[in-house]
């Protein structure tokens, strides 16, 4: 409990760094939504011309963007360090942490929230409620999904960062990763076939982040629940144990900083 | 020999304008090859991109579904028409953050403090920074297109698709530097920008051709800039044909002249406003 | 003929103001500052001169009206024969301009490429071209350090770069903003070394802003000293001390660890053991007589007569000013 009660008031603090200025937060959670706004209003079009892309239709895909929007909105909000980890340890900055006597990454995460991901949580809540033709039975069931997809996420984020620990280049590449991953996230599963399809079930999981608790939301069933579940738990042993492998390396001394 | 007045300047000022023009281009080529790291992300991006979209409209033309525009789509699906605007897309350099940084930091002074102009400059390393990427990205599309084994385009369709991605890119720099200029006036040139950049997704048709639009929608944005920067181009890849061309390159032109001349004039207003106030 | 020469000139920033409180949804009140307040003077060609002041006196508001970057409220000013403000662009050809603060080069590329794109800004054409980037890097020692990405440099390696930007067209007048603001001392030494010889023999105008007075000292001939928006001091740097500290400062080293000297006007300051510094008010006492004394106290072993360090010179007109 202490660690969460040391966690919760990082991050609090992070939620009030970003809520300093007002005008830049209004700014980029607004632009956020409008932002989202836009998408939706394409895939409405894309749906008015062609009703449904394998299996599904324009409530299905807004299942999906409502479950990705709400997953980026919780891990920006509450876990926002892992959008530039990778820049951060680049930087040298862990080292302040390591004197420390808390856990490193839970720190590096919770040291930023980000604006924008207000904008996501809100829209994507609000897409949950309309659109998604979800019932009120369904909420033990989404919130069980978000848990899940938030984890695949945010662990798939500290692994591509903990690249940062390996090479330079992982800077702007580990930010590129998590890019793809939501890329992946945002279109309906049933298009990937073939090697696209094991690549958004392994190295970029969209298929764990959003199209699992999908098809478990639609289908609930112990077999849908125990991919939900089992995937949530492997990435983040995987998340963990890479991270604190690469924490190693840079505590001998093998990472260039600065 | 102490020079108390400036150099008389053997060749006349054109030829001067347009070798410095000529020098910031090649700058801003440089520049993006010095960078390279980031243009193998935004290589990469491409690809990703276009694995997941090609994935979704194969799909899509693959079902023929009755009852719905499926019919209007080529055999092959939409995947060369958004290769080419994607490449546009990703190809146009950010110079709006370039502008917003120097109009709002102050670096505008030692620009102002040379005989050439700022603007003329900055618009040469854009398009520079934009041919750098235009071709890697390119290079990075045709390698995609041989490796999955689709059918290419003819190859006049790669002759009209090339020179009407380059002017594309072009009036794609334009709108951007007119989002940059806003920085005289605005706080923070996001808004603008992501505005900007909506437009241009959905009436250039970033993601499927307009000429998918019902009829009034279409007609409306074939007459924008953002037709002109994204769409002109992937029809071409689709369908290619010269008369088409034509009209595209005429669009892009008419294009290119108004866009150049709004810019020179909102610029002038906002240099009144520095001059007068400081920066 | 005046390389510089300006009358009354005059800058008042107009800035909106939101009202307090409620009103303030509705109105503002328009405020002015009078950054510049009318001043006047003139610099001839070949001449170094520092402008100095404190922070937000208008050195800088001044420097940007004469490079024409700013128009002025009133007034009238010439610079190499161009109203600057209305003939910007004519008159870039022959000013070059050195900020402290701020890069002018492209800094992910060498420096070679920002100077051959100068060279095409400038219309330089290419023999004399060659020659003075030759000349300058070899002044500089930049030899190496012209095919590394700026960013990669040190802050006196970007400096000298800098420096050498700003040269290489050959300008007839250079504004130095802060020049060695953040240097080394071999750094600041390099360039004020510089100023003073490579600007003599190219016959080139000076103008210097500074907070380092040793900058002044070592460069310019001349200080013009601007506080609230006005000049207060206009002078030849030797005769400013003069005029503004009527002191001399006498250090003496010795056998004993303390010395005392006991004649009007002579002031005792902060010394170390064995090193005694003593301030002679020359209105009241003569050097000499002072000297004599402290020779007459035995086991003088070293003595240093020099004026005081501008800083006091310089702070002493701020206090001056201030106190008005």
């Amino acid at each position: 409990m202490n660690g969460f009660s040391t966690y919760a008031a990082n991050v609090a603090t992070a939620i009030r760094t970003s809520l300093m200025d007002r005008t830049n937060f209004i700014l980029n959670s607004f632009g956020m939504v409008l932002n989202d706004v836009f998408f939706l209003v394409l895939w409405y079009m894309f749906f008015a011309g062609f009703r449904q892309v394998g299996g599904w239709g324009l409530h299905d895909v807004a299942l999906l963007l409502g479950l990705v929007m709400v997953v980026v909105g919780i891990s920006g909000v509450f876990f926002g360090g892992y959008r530039d980890m990778a820049a951060t340890i680049l930087r040298g900055e862990i080292d302040a942490l390591l004197t420390q006597p808390k856990s490193v990454l839970a720190r590096l995460l919770a040291r930023e929230s980000i604006a924008t991901a207000w904008g996501d949580l809100a829209m994507g809540v609000w897409m949950l409620f309309t659109f998604a033709a979800l019932s009120w039975s369904d909420l033990p069931l989404v919130v069980l999904g978000l848990v899940c997809g938030t984890t695949v996420y945010v662990s798939s984020a500290v692994v591509y960062a903990s690249l940062a620990f390996r090479f330079a280049g992982a800077r702007s590449f580990a930010r590129d990763l998590t890019d793809f991953m939501l890329l992946f996230s945002s279109y309906p599963g049933s298009i990937y076939s073939g090697a696209t399809k094991i690549a958004a079930y392994t190295l970029i999981p969209a298929g764990f982040v959003v199209l699992a608790p999908v098809a478990f939301l639609r289908a609930p069933s112990v077999s849908t629940l125990a991919i939900m579940i089992g995937s949530a738990v492997l990435y983040a042993a995987i998340a963990a144990f890479l991270f604190h492998l690469g924490l190693g390396r840079y505590r001998r001394g093998l990472v260039p900083t600065g | 020999m102490p020079s108390t007045m400036p150099i008389a300047r053997a060749e006349p000022a054109l030829f001067g304008a347009v070798a410095a023009a000529a020098s910031a281009l090649g700058l801003g080529i440089r520049r993006n090859l010095a960078n390279w790291p980031i243009m193998m992300g935004r290589a990469l991006f491409y690809l990703v991109a276009m694995l997941v979209l090609s994935a979704l409209w194969d799909k899509v033309a693959a079902q023929r579904l009755p009852g719905t525009l499926a019919h209007l789509l080529p055999a092959g699906g939409l995947t060369l028409y958004i290769g080419v605007t994607e490449w546009i897309a990703l190809s146009v350099a950010a110079i709006h953050l370039r502008l917003e940084d120097d109009i709002r930091f102050g670096m505008l002074e030692p620009h102002l403090l040379r005989p050439k102009s700022y603007l003329v400059q900055k618009l040469a390393e854009a398009m520079g920074d934009s041919l750098g990427r235009l071709i890697g990205i390119g290079a990075a599309a045709v390698l995609a297109l041989v490796l999955s084994g689709r059918a290419a385009p003819s190859p006049i369709a790669f002759v009209y698709v090339a020179v009407l991605g380059i002017f594309g890119t072009a009036v794609g720099v334009l709108l951007m530097t007119l989002v940059g200029l806003s920085a005289f006036w605005v706080r923070r040139v996001l808004p603008p920008y992501l505005i900007m950049q909506k437009a241009l997704f959905l009436l250039g048709g970033l993601f499927a051709p307009i000429s998918l639009y019902p009829g009034w929608f279409y007609h409306a944005a074939i007459v924008t800039p953002f037709a002109a920067t994204l769409f002109v181009a992937g029809d071409q890849a689709l369908a290619p044909s010269l008369a088409a061309f034509g009209r595209g390159l005429a669009a892009q032109l008419v294009w290119i002249v108004l866009l150049s001349g709004l810019i020179a004039l909102v610029w002038r207003a906002g240099l009144r406003k520095v001059l007068r106030e400081g920066v | 003929m005046a390389a510089v020469r300006v009358e009354n000139l005059r800058k008042t920033y107009r800035y909106a103001r939101r009202k307090p409180g409620l009103s303030g949804l509705f109105a503002s009140e328009v405020r002015h500052i009078e950054a510049v307040g009318g001043i006047s003077f003139a610099i001839a060609e070949r001449e170094r001169v520092a402008i100095i002041g404190p922070n937000g006196a208008g050195k800088s508001t001044t420097l940007k009206m004469l490079s024409g970057i700013l128009e002025p409220s009133g007034g009238a000013a010439e610079v190499l024969g161009f109203v600057p403000w209305k003939q910007r662009r004519a008159l870039a050809y022959g000013i070059g301009v050195v900020f402290g603060q701020r890069s002018q080069l492209w800094t992910e590329l060498p420096a070679r490429d920002s100077f051959a794109l100068l060279r095409r800004i400038y219309d330089v054409d290419l023999d004399t071209f060659r020659r003075r980037q030759a000349s300058l890097v070899e002044r500089f020692g930049l030899g190496d350090l012209l095919d590394q990405p700026v960013q990669r440099l040190s802050l006196g390696q970007r400096m000298r770069c800098e420096i050498v930007a700003s040269l290489l067209h050959g300008p007839a007048l250079l504004f130095l903003d802060e020049p060695t603001i953040g240097l080394d001392i071999t750094a600041k030494a390099a360039i004020r070394d510089f100023i003073r010889e490579h600007a003599g023999a190219e016959g080139q105008t000076v103008v210097l802003t500074s907070h380092d007075t040793r900058d002044i000292e070592l460069v310019c001939d001349r200080v013009i000293v601007i506080n609230e928006g006005r000049i207060v001091v206009d002078q030849p740097t030797d005769q400013l001390r003069r005029l503004f500290l009527g002191h001399r400062l006498v250090t003496l080293r010795s056998a004993a660890p303390r010395l005392d000297i006991d004649l009007p006007g002579v002031k005792r300051r902060a010394s170390e053991p064995h090193l005694s510094v003593f301030e002679v008010d020359t209105g009241v006492s003569r050097v000499d007589v002072v000297v004599q004394a402290a020779l007459a106290l035995g086991g003088i072993e070293d003595i240093t007569i020099e004026d005081p360090p501008m800083e006091e010179v310089v702070r002493a007109i701020y206090d001056a000013n201030s106190a008005r």
